[in-house]
């Protein structure tokens, strides 16, 4: 739940990366890491294990301060995809903003991207939220790998809701940042209706948005702000 | 609004370990000999190492306006607001100065480093701030200060900015073992919570399944018996018209009565069988005690099961060591138990074959054995070996269960209720016995029971009551 001080002029906000295990989630915030400029971000925080996979969680704080001398600060959790972390990743989902959910788009994967889908949607509920008001963004991470989705099933698969849907290589870096936009769009249109955020501490959505993406690394030819726009623009409402 | 656990400010000196923070600080000072104090964000005072100032410092202290002026030196030092990233100087009165830059964790600040006092490389003379105090020895005063380091405020700022580095990478990792560590903890509160309902649901289940199992028992041992009623009436009534106490009967009438009179007793049998296991299964068990002779009893066992195995030529013998003792057991369940493995051999053995029951010393003691000083001459075995259909290794594990078939099918060759088995084991075990089944399929079965040669109700309740006392 977001967290407002008014004393502190602070906002919090809390996305959380969520999918099947091995997914992409704690790659979608590496590449972040390195894409997202180094003055509105923090370190990103991983617990290594053994097996490669995360055990608790990967945290990536971003963080500004607005034009109106609010400090938003946002924190990027993942949780962990493997089936016996039920317990941490329902924790990790308390007082949620925002989902960015991460399904691995090879054909193989279907079956564990609807478990956990259902996951996610009992651990909303678990925490008192309604899956229907939170809101929630579908990543189809791996496009690149051979047993991936075509572009017409993906088309079909977000027919099906009204999350919108993102394509991404996210070891490459491509579509982690539409993704995180879309969220963090969707994450702000739904405060603002909530609390006012807009009105209240004179945070434009255009401010909000420009502040996380103003320096997206222009090395990266697949991604900039113009076009994050534009493909997040009429999705999602 | 409340915030997540995660989010939970902690305050720095209880983030890092203290001790070695003063550690890396002093050998900070002891490189760049400037003074250096480190508060939390509460302005409590976690380091404080002094170099060459105590004398200057001390000799203003003694003057009572120059304390005055110190105190809100070392004020301003402790509590100016500071603006993000940035480096702050205070300036004391008596020349020196301190640079001061908040330490952060996510945007906030979670204390303050302070390098100073130092002397700024550009003071040439003693401040007019300070010349004003009356009653200082002011060449004193400079000898004083000349112990401080002098230096010019780039190379102090430098410094400050590398130790904040530093600070920054000791908060973060603090910050990481913090979090993983709350997140274990909760994470095991929260799997021991799921854990807790999980069994208090199975508790629930298994208290269910066992008023169950009271039924069940109950209503076997109350079916049993009104059945067994109706069933003596029909097997008497067949009897009497068989002895011709009715009038004189043709001989396909006869067999015709005969066979009525067959199938009653088989089906007494059976419902005896369920009624003893009932009655095992209530606890109402009781074992009645007496000496008995090995070769008789296996004698009428054997001759209980003879007419079934001559109608299929098998070649039943029996084996008894000479010099075995008088058992004292209940010989009525004991003989139940080789009438039963006796009947099942001869049931799964095709015809030609061979039944033996061997009784002899035991070859080892039964697991769980009765007496505290039992050794394995206080035990005897009886063993029944068939050259049987014999029974699959996956299976052997539960045929002593209670209605199990090895062929559970419905088409199965060989009837039967499954219980023979069960009884036997029931009885062996109700006398502190063990039974073990060996097989090879196609060529036979070896049923083993291992028995003491004298019961005493009672021992082993004792030895179970010790072991949980101690």
């Amino acid at each position: 739940m977001v967290q407002i001080n008014q004393a502190q002029r602070e906002l919090a906000l809390k996305i959380v990366y969520y999918g099947p295990a091995l997914s992409g989630k704690t790659t979608n915030l590496i590449s972040l890491h390195e894409r997202v400029a180094s003055e509105v971000r923090g370190r990103l925080l991983t617990v290594d294990t053994k097996d490669d996979r995360t055990l608790f969680f990967d945290m990536l704080p971003v963080f500004f301060r607005s034009s109106n001398d609010l400090k938003v600060k946002i924190k990027l959790y993942t949780v962990p995809g493997q089936v016996i972390h039920a317990a941490t990743r329902r924790l990790v989902l308390q007082g949620v903003d925002g989902v960015a959910f991460i399904a691995d788009a090879q054909k193989s994967a279907t079956q564990a991207n609807n478990e956990a889908w259902r996951n996610l949607m009992d651990d909303l509920r678990a925490n008192g939220l309604d899956p229907l008001e939170v809101p929630i963004v579908i990543q189809f991470n791996k496009m690149d790998l051979p047993g991936a989705m075509s572009d017409e099933e993906i088309r079909d698969a977000g027919e099906k809701g009204t999350e919108p849907v993102f394509r991404a290589i996210a070891v490459r870096g491509e579509g982690v940042v539409e993704t995180l936009h879309g969220a963090l769009q969707l994450t702000y249109r739904d405060l603002d209706r909530r609390y006012g955020l807009g009105a209240k501490f004179r945070l434009s959505e255009d401010e909000f948005l420009g502040e996380v993406f103003r320096s997206i690394d222009p090395r990266d030819s697949e991604v900039d702000a113009a076009r994050v726009r534009a493909m997040v623009v009429g999705s999602g409402e | 609004m409340s915030g997540h656990f995660l989010d939970e400010k902690i305050p720095l000196g209880e983030l890092l370990d203290l001790k070695s923070f003063q550690e890396v600080c002093r050998s900070f000072v002891e490189l760049y000999k400037i003074g250096l104090k480190v508060f939390d964000a509460a302005g409590q005072k976690l380091v404080d190492i002094k170099v060459g100032s105590g004398d200057f410092c001390g000799y203003l202290f003694t003057n009572g306006e120059g304390a005055r002026r110190c105190t809100a030196t070392v004020l301003k030092v402790k509590t100016d607001p500071l603006e993000e990233s940035k480096i702050h100087t205070v300036q004391c009165f008596s020349g020196a100065r301190y640079l001061v830059m908040p330490l952060l964790y996510d945007m906030d600040v979670v204390g303050r480093a302070i390098f100073g006092p130092f002397v700024p490389e550009d003071l040439e003379e003693l401040p007019p701030t300070l010349t004003d105090l009356d009653g200082l020895d002011f060449q004193h005063a400079s000898k004083l200060m000349s112990k401080i380091r002098r230096a010019p405020d780039s190379t102090v700022a430098k410094v400050l900015e590398h130790f904040v580095k530093v600070c920054d990478v000791l908060v973060f990792s603090a910050y990481k073992v913090n979090l993983t560590s709350r997140m274990h903890i909760a994470s095991v509160r929260e799997s021991f919570k799921e854990l807790a309902a999980k069994n208090a649901k199975l508790e629930e289940s298994y208290q269910q399944l066992q008023e169950l199992d009271q039924l069940k028992s109950n209503f076997l041992a109350t079916v049993s018996h009104e059945l067994r009623t109706p069933l003596t009436s029909i097997i008497g009534y067949a009897e009497m018209l068989i002895e011709g106490l009715a009038g004189p009967l043709g001989p396909e009438q006869l067999e015709y009565l005969r066979t009525i009179m067959d199938k009653g007793e088989s089906l007494l049998g059976l419902i005896s069988s369920i009624l003893d296991l009932t009655r095992i299964e209530s606890g109402k068990l009781r074992i009645n005690t007496e000496p008995f002779d090995l070769e008789a009893m296996v004698a009428n066992a054997i001759s209980s099961v003879l007419p079934q195995a001559n109608r299929r030529g098998l070649k039943l013998s029996a084996e008894v060591s000479p010099e075995l003792p008088q058992p004292v057991l209940d010989q009525e369940k004991i003989t139940q138990c080789v009438v039963n493995l006796l009947a099942n051999a001869v049931k799964f053995t095709p015809e030609g074959g061979t039944v033996v029951v061997r009784i002899g010393p035991a070859p080892r003691m039964p697991a769980k054995p009765l007496g505290r000083f039992d050794a394995v001459d206080a035990y005897f075995r009886i063993e029944v070996q068939d050259s049987g259909i014999g029974i699959p290794a996956e299976q052997l594990g539960r045929i002593f269960d209670s209605f199990y078939q090895v062929d559970g099918s419905s088409t199965r060759e060989f009837g039967g209720a499954g219980l023979g088995l069960a009884i036997v084991r029931s009885y062996v075990e109700a006398h502190g016995g063990e039974i073990d089944a060996t097989s090879s399929p196609g060529e036979g079965t070896t049923i083993q029971m291992i028995l003491p040669r004298v019961f005493t109700p009672g021992i082993r309740v004792e030895q179970e009551s010790r072991r949980q006392a101690s």
